[in-house]
């Protein structure tokens, strides 16, 4: 079997995370905590990652990017830079919920749960994808590791390689904070 | 030593616009490929302003696409790009995160070198894209989300004279926009009605006008006109399209008096360097004001100072102007690393205490 090799990231959380597969081969998966400065670190891990197997931007057959949900930052800043490397590689980058790439490396009897600030967490089920309070959900998953959840991003899109899929979108479940105007404009008289 | 000739994808996303172009040329001696910018009003209309989570949704999924029709449209290919220059600041986080983090993927993906470019020297070396003005010259930047004064020494070298002190006057024109019950964005809408306005008929303040120095402000200005609608709206339960016009003309009287003021004041700075070709040039959304524009051209032409005004779709924000600035840096620095931060505040002027925001955070702009 000829190589397919898939270079899967995720910044959806407080981390950076790298996941490099061929086929359903994990090669390498490396994660780092990070509060901030992902923006910044993003992409020399991917380069440490691919080194260290000893590949290179070329050798890859498509990008993998956990959209979320997530910290909408963080999702935006891997969306944004697998959207950009595809572009210069001209390879597919496929958009990974987090609820996807979970499933790839979590148990399958628990329910997957995303952390989502003020003790809530996201689920998805037959009612749509919603916050919920963290409390709610006594059979959850334990959250995967960063290396992890870059590996099931990947895993995901091995199944879905090659078939050309959209563009990578943030999945963001909430809408933007925003509120419509207030000052109401004057009466014109006529 | 020649410059060689360079071919550069310049990119832009700190505030409201998605924009991307590719500009070819050697500093002070360039010309635009192609300029693409997607605007955004229809999204924050209902919200009278910028919304910042809803420009960078809008931005992460736009970007690449205004990079490909940038492309297509110059009849280039990536291959044939020399560099990429991307805005990396000051301006909305959530935006310029996204601008900087496709343009670090692009690098990687192709070995292009990166240029993080300030928003802000975009704006300030436009006159060297549009008619190749030599160093030093003075600028007026001002727009929705700037104002201030600054000589171009140089590629990297920006003296700030002095700027707005709170709002700039774009953001003025779009709140008494509101306040008078005009559309959006406020300065085309100020402009035209202020046509058939008496703009004598509210005496309204021109702040800082008898302060030493190049400040401004034009937040007690907004205040101004909202308290005299107010009076009149208490008066007769309402605005008559003549008082409509009167406030906007009266408002738009006083932000150009404080500009060409305050303009006058810069332009003496800067002719005390006994520059060789004396030029004034602007740029921002508010230079496309023709009352405004007068004035300044005006004041400049008094003291036999050439003006220049760059045309609007590169008056505004656009990638073009990007695209430039790195042509005008690399001749003078080098690329910069995958850790290029984006940074909601970037003063052009660093060696001089920032004027807004001087908090713990540091300078805005």
């Amino acid at each position: 079997m000829s190589s397919q090799l898939i270079l899967g990231l995720d910044t959806s959380g407080p981390h950076c995370a790298a996941a490099l597969i061929d086929g359903d081969t994990i090669l390498r998966a490396h994660g780092e905590d990070m509060a901030r400065g992902q923006a910044e670190r993003l992409m020399d891990l991917l380069e440490e990652v691919l080194a260290a197997e000893g590949k290179s931007w070329s050798d890859l057959s498509a990008l993998a990017v956990g959209t979320g949900p997530g910290n909408f930052t963080g999702i935006r800043i891997g969306v944004s830079a697998a959207r950009g490397l595809a572009l210069g590689l001209k390879i597919p980058a496929y958009g990974v919920t987090g609820f996807e790439a979970r499933a790839h490396v979590s148990p399958t009897s628990a329910r997957i749960a995303i952390p989502a600030p003020r003790d809530m967490v996201y689920v998805s089920d037959d009612q749509g994808t919603r916050i919920i309070p963290a409390a709610d959900v006594t059979d959850a998953a334990p959250n995967p590791t960063p290396a992890d959840l870059a590996t099931g991003a990947a895993l995901h899109a091995a199944h879905l390689w090659p078939a050309t899929p959209e563009p990578p979108a943030p999945f963001y479940v909430r809408a933007p904070d925003a509120a419509p105007a207030r000052d109401a404009p004057p009466r014109i008289l006529t | 030593m020649m410059t060689p000739t360079q071919t550069l994808l310049g990119i832009e996303s700190s505030c409201d616009d998605t924009a991307a172009a590719v500009v070819r040329g050697a500093p002070g001696d360039m010309h635009v490929l192609s300029s693409v910018v997607f605007g955004q009003a229809e999204l924050h209309a209902d919200f009278g302003g910028v919304v910042p989570e809803i420009a960078a949704r809008a931005h992460a999924e736009r970007l690449d696409v205004s990079i490909a029709a940038a492309l297509e449209q110059a009849d280039l290919g990536l291959d044939q790009i020399d560099a990429i220059a991307v805005t990396c600041g000051p301006g909305l986080i959530g935006g310029v995160v996204s601008g900087v983090m496709m343009a670090k993927g692009l690098s990687a993906a192709t070995g292009l070198p990166l240029y993080g470019v300030n928003h802000l020297a975009g704006h300030a070396l436009t006159p060297r894209l549009t008619d190749g003005v030599a160093f030093p010259y003075l600028m007026l930047l001002v727009s929705g989300g700037h104002c201030q004064f600054l000589i171009a020494h140089g590629p990297d070298k920006f003296e700030r004279l002095g700027g707005t002190i709170d709002d700039a006057p774009g953001e003025a024109f779009d709140k008494v926009a509101r306040l008078l019950g005009l559309g959006q964005p406020g300065g085309p809408a100020i402009e035209a009605i202020s046509a058939h306005g008496n703009a004598v008929r509210f005496a309204f303040p021109r702040p800082l006008a008898n302060k030493p120095g190049c400040d401004l402000s034009f937040s007690g200005l907004k205040t101004a006109v909202l308290r005299a609608r107010d009076d009149l709206v208490a008066a007769q339960e309402g605005l008559h399209a003549s008082d409509q016009a009167d406030l906007a003309a009266s408002f738009q009287a006083a932000v150009r008096d404080s500009l060409v003021g305050k303009s006058a004041r810069a332009l003496e700075a800067y002719l005390a360097l006994n520059p060789h070709q004396p030029m004034f040039c602007v740029a921002g959304g508010v230079a496309a004001n023709m009352a405004i524009r007068a004035g300044l051209e005006a004041v400049s032409s008094d003291l036999s100072v050439r003006f220049l005004a760059p045309p609007l779709s590169l008056c505004t924000d656009n990638a073009a102007m990007i695209a430039a600035a790195g042509i005008e840096q690399m001749a003078v620095r080098g690329p910069d690393g995958m850790a290029l931060s984006a940074r909601p505040r970037m003063p052009l002027d660093t060696e001089r205490a920032g004027m807004l925001g001087s908090g713990k955070k540091g300078a805005k702009a």
